[in-house]
């Protein structure tokens, strides 16, 4: 910042604490700025209009928005909207009033005569909506951890899945099956068009733990009803998912954004953890005459007693 | 940053530039039964379009009615909306008065200018050209001196002894000189500092019709003579202004009368 700039600024802010005062009126504007990239002024007048939005100039940077405007009562007026990407400070300007009235923003509070412009007001960072590489990293994280080390019963359920069969291609097969299903009830979930109550979405998950676990007692076969199940099982699984992202948020900006990275954290999770089960056990073991007797159903036992157990639990 | 520092003076300018507004009362109703509780409103604004103003000790040097020759304050609550309130107690006309302590105000040149044109003050304008001060920022002092008239229980043409006609004794004030809710033509006087004030801008404006305006000079004498063409509530207004004492803060005092009234 040269020397000029600084005489400048210098010279803009004494200006702008000149008083110049009009008597003090009754409007009263509260500015709240919140953490869901959301801003809110609230304004108490006893002024009548037909287009208070044209009334009230909200700017970001210099940039003016176009809030939603709710009247209350109480004579306040709401205007409210999202705060807009990589906004500037915020200015304030108010032409329904010919006195002096008080703009409180948090604990700072500017006295503005009449239509003046308030002082440009910084926005912090954790009001301002992220970027779309923050949300990509925010919810690929969200998304793996849920399943590793969040989600036990989704963990169990794709472990039951993996002990099905040695080889490859069935446990690929269910995974996809799984992925498609479940992509599809989380992003209709997330749209609000299904909804189907946790109280029965999750003891229907810890069902479909027992289910599998049972089957893989009974047979190593890929039946084709099996992959019918993982899929149907795969639909509940995403309204699960859509439950934790929904208590988690999504970002209005980045909506679609961090509901395909959400899902891909958590198909990262899935894979993750038939990598481990894959690298740990079954890469020496599956080939071992012990393997299915001594391990896949002592596991598959333990996984669905787990799961009788949740579905127990989760109905109750 | 030199945009920044851009903003930041543009948006400071506009800050400096917030014009100076017309004050007046704004009572419950013109005209009252005896008796009756009337509040009493005080509004800053434009074509009689105004904020309230809630009661301020701050602001508020006298704020008083009269009926007949009795001359009591007008009560109210601290920082409340409407500042006051009166009860009639006899027939005839009661003034309510108000008188402000002087207010700091800062204008930029240019906006004053106008303002100076706006309100028929040309001579100051011409004053500070005499004093190459055309450009320089305005710092004034302003006061308000408002007046209501309220009507109790008459008809027509009495006034039942009511002495409307007799000044508060502001420093700037206007005094009507005839009955403003019934006669017509309507006489009224400025007087400033006691003395008839000759050639000043006198503007009536009606409350709801915006075409229904006069701007008008005062004669000699400081009087006006008004004929208001429609019935409804009516302000007069008027802006005097002086150069500030030596030694203050300001350059100039400006003085805002306005009486409110419904015919």
């Amino acid at each position: 910042m040269g020397l000029a700039h600084v005489r400048a600024l210098t010279l803009a802010l004494l200006i702008a604490s000149v008083a110049s005062a009009h008597e003090i009126g009754t409007t009263q504007v509260t500015a709240r700025f919140n953490r869901d990239h959301t801003y809110e002024i609230d304004v108490v007048t006893l002024r009548h209009s037909n287009d208070f939005a044209q009334a009230a100039e909200i700017r970001f940077g210099g940039v003016r928005v176009n809030p939603e405007v709710v009247v209350l009562p109480n004579n306040t007026i709401r205007f409210r909207g999202d705060i807009p990407k990589n906004a500037g400070p915020f200015t304030w300007r108010w032409k329904l009033t010919y006195a002096s009235y008080a703009l409180t923003i948090g604990a700072r509070q500017e006295w503005l005569d009449a239509d003046a412009t308030s002082t440009p007001f910084p926005l912090s960072a954790d009001v301002l909506p992220p970027s779309r590489m923050d949300v990509v990293r925010q919810y690929l994280k969200l998304g793996f951890t849920h399943i590793v080390p969040g989600g036990l019963d989704h963990i169990l359920f794709v472990l039951g899945i993996f002990l099905l069969s040695t080889k490859l291609r069935p446990v690929l097969t269910q995974v996809t099956a799984f992925t498609i299903a479940h992509s599809i009830t989380l992003g209709l979930t997330i749209y609000g068009l299904v909804s189907v109550s946790p109280r029965i979405v999750e003891p229907m998950i810890a069902l479909s733990i027992a289910y599998v676990a049972i089957e893989n007692m009974t047979t190593s076969q890929l039946k084709p009803w099996r992959v019918a199940i993982v899929f149907a099982f795969g639909l509940l699984h995403g309204m699960g998912f859509a439950g934790v992202l929904k208590e988690l948020g999504l970002p209005r900006s980045e909506f679609l954004t961090a509901l395909v990275t959400f899902n891909v954290g958590v198909e990262f999770g899935q894979l993750a953890v038939i990598a481990a089960a894959f690298a740990l056990v079954a890469w020496w073991a599956r080939t071992k005459p012990w393997y299915r007797p001594r391990f896949v159903v002592p596991a598959s036992a333990a996984i669905a007693a787990t799961g009788i157990f949740w579905t127990v639990q989760r109905l109750m | 940053m030199k945009r920044i520092a851009a903003v930041v003076i543009a948006v400071a300018a506009q800050t400096a530039v917030a014009h100076a507004h017309d004050f007046w009362i704004e009572p419950s109703t013109f005209r009252p039964a005896v008796g009756q509780m009337v509040s009493a409103s005080l509004r800053v604004g434009q074509e009689f379009e105004g904020d309230p103003i809630p009661r301020s000790a701050q602001f508020i040097d006298s704020f008083t009615v009269r009926e007949g020759t009795k001359e009591k304050d007008v009560v109210g609550f601290e920082n409340r909306d409407p500042a006051g309130y009166v009860r009639v107690e006899q027939p005839g006309l009661a003034v309510i008065g108000y008188r402000s302590k002087a207010n700091p105000l800062q204008l930029d040149a240019a906006k004053f200018e106008e303002f100076l044109k706006h309100e028929g003050l040309e001579r100051i304008s011409a004053i500070r050209a005499q004093r190459h001060e055309t450009a320089k920022p305005d710092r004034e002092r302003f006061y308000r001196f408002a007046k209501s008239v309220l009507n109790a229980g008459m008809n027509g043409g009495a006034n039942g002894g009511a002495r409307f006609d007799q000044p508060f004794g502001y420093r700037f004030e206007i005094v009507p000189e005839t009955n403003p809710c019934a006669s017509t033509p309507l006489r009224v006087r400025l007087l400033f500092e006691g003395k008839p004030l000759a050639g000043a801008l006198v503007t009536a404006m009606h409350r709801d019709d915006a075409s229904a305006r006069i701007r008008i000079r005062s004669d000699k004498s400081g009087r006006v003579t008004l004929n208001l063409p429609k019935n409804g509530v009516w302000m007069i207004k008027s802006v005097q202004m002086v150069p500030a004492p030596a030694g203050t803060d300001a350059d100039w005092e400006s003085m805002w009368a306005s009486l409110t009234f419904e015919r």
